[in-house]
């Protein structure tokens, strides 16, 4: 898992609610079916909104750490 | 009958069924009189016909025209008559119809006070039935949703890192034992706040040194499913407030200051769910109002020095009647106050109302709409922007950017704070 491939880095921090998950949405299409965006943000909203918005888009979080006040999301493109 | 035909026919019935007394007086009374040009900030700003709120109506009412008149049907060419299925009026609408803020100016200058966005909620049924519906949207109201059905997997963890927050209300108010308040059953008070800290610490400060008997939603007031026009999602999303309340046996549920919220849960919950909310519904503005009036909170008259302004969001002024509170707030912990012109109900609308803030495809128009807001932000010659609502604090945030107003942008309740004479001193 610590040598996940990332194949976008998206910088979010600083943003609030509900633009973190707007921006993963936006880019989720720039990496290829199968590839993973590691997206940082500070907003603790985001530990809900970016997961829920895999669940119901059909994608996935396959890692999530914090960083002092950074969360991180490694989401993988699923479809 | 044809595919097409059958088509047709399901889509003139989901418009049908939307047509009750007043749909029909705005569609048919419109005389084309081009006042509600002068008022719409999307018009004004791009003189694109497509901005111009008769024409997004218009749209609509050549099908109800062609359909659902005895003239119109006898003549529709004569009124422009269209299929609710033509993938070009589809096309015009989508893009007319989801730039709209529904910020509702147009209305208000209307001699027939014909509301636009009324005509433009079944243009969102339409679309959505047609498949066009803003997929961003689409997006946020369905995580919304999934967060209503699995909170527990996510109320732990948000709290774990509320807590850095709650440190912070700590340090501010030096009480060791302070700290935002969960599931607490009988509460005079639920509030709900929206995602992320900055809506939920000032207030969390200002209930404890009001001595609030109060308990935080899990849930955020936001209602993208509203933005949308999808109302069976925009129900479910605020029905997980509704029930959260009805669980915890609240007395009252106090809005954060975010504007669609309130209107959301006051006037649209009772039509979608047809029953009233569990408990009365009042603004943290109201609240917090009230607790330096009444002496329950006291804040140092004109703490804060820098010239002031206030932008009245559409949903919270306009629509639904929140003026004075917040400037009463402003003018208790504030020296130096100066009101926009126009301001109250005839403000301009910032341009990042309705969702647009979250609609890319949108920003080249919400930018340049913003104009009109930022040249009566320049006109105050103030250094401190204060509004409530989220949506427009991301908007005048661009629009800082874009407009070089060199100004800062604060929510009312950060004010309270930095003027707040805590307990403790």
């Amino acid at each position: 898992m610590d040598d996940i491939k990332v194949d976008l880095e998206l910088d979010l921090k600083g943003l609030l609610c509900p633009l973190p998950m707007v921006r993963v949405s936006q880019n989720i299409s720039k990496v290829p079916v199968g590839g993973v965006i590691r997206a940082t943000a500070t907003d603790p909203g985001s530990l809900a909104d970016i997961p829920s918005w895999a669940r119901s888009t059909g994608n996935e979080i396959i890692k999530q750490e914090q960083e002092g006040s950074n969360l991180i999301y490694y989401i993988k493109r699923i479809k | 009958m044809t595919p097409q035909a059958n088509a047709r026919a399901e889509l003139l019935e989901l418009i049908n069924s939307k047509m009750n007394r007043t749909l029909k007086y705005y569609l048919d009374t419109c005389v084309r009189c081009a006042i509600c040009k002068d008022a719409c900030h999307q018009y004004v700003a791009t003189g694109d016909v497509l901005y111009l709120p008769a024409y997004r109506a218009e749209l609509i009412r050549r099908i109800y025209k062609k359909y659902m008149t005895g003239s119109g049907r006898l003549m529709p060419k004569l009124f422009e008559g269209r299929d609710p299925e033509d993938d070009v009026l589809l096309d015009e609408l989508y893009k007319t119809t989801y730039a709209c803020t529904s910020c509702r100016r147009c209305m208000f200058w209307c001699p027939f006070s014909i509301d636009t966005s009324w005509v433009l909620a079944v243009a969102k049924a339409l679309l959505l039935a047609t498949g066009r519906g803003s997929e961003i949207l689409t997006q946020l109201a369905d995580s919304a949703i999934d967060k209503g059905k699995n909170i527990d997997l996510y109320t732990g963890v948000i709290r774990e890192v509320l807590k850095g927050s709650e440190e912070e209300m700590r340090r501010v108010v030096q009480d060791p034992n302070a700290g935002f308040v969960y599931d607490k059953k009988g509460a005079d008070v639920l509030y709900v706040a929206l995602a992320g800290t900055h809506t939920i610490l000032p207030a969390a400060i200002i209930f404890h040194e009001a001595g609030e008997d109060w308990t935080l939603s899990s849930f955020e007031g936001s209602n993208y499913g509203y933005f949308l026009g999808d109302t069976v999602k925009a129900k479910e999303i605020a029905q997980r407030i509704v029930d959260e309340a009805k669980n915890l046996g609240v007395k009252e549920i106090v809005m954060s200051e975010c504007g669609h919220a309130h209107r959301v849960m006051r006037d649209f919950y009772r039509m979608w769910a047809k029953e009233e909310l569990p408990a009365p519904m009042v603004s943290v503005l109201s609240k917090v109002d009230g607790y330096i009036k009444d002496g329950r909170i006291t804040v140092t008259p004109g703490k804060i020095t820098e010239p002031v302004t206030y932008h009245d969001p559409c949903q919270i002024g306009r629509n639904f009647g929140l003026f004075e509170e917040p400037r009463n707030i402003i003018r208790a912990t504030c020296s130096d106050f100066r009101d926009m012109t126009p301001n109250r109900q005839k403000q301009w609308c910032c341009g990042g109302g309705g969702g647009l803030v979250a609609e890319t495809e949108f920003d080249d128009v919400r930018l340049k709409s913003g104009r009109l807001k930022a040249d009566q932000i320049k006109a105050t010659g103030a250094s401190i922007l204060v509004t409530p609502c989220e949506n427009c604090r991301l908007q005048i945030e661009s629009l800082n950017d874009e407009y070089n107003l060199d100004i800062e942008v604060s929510a009312v309740l950060d004010l309270v704070v930095k003027a707040l004479v805590t307990k403790s001193t």
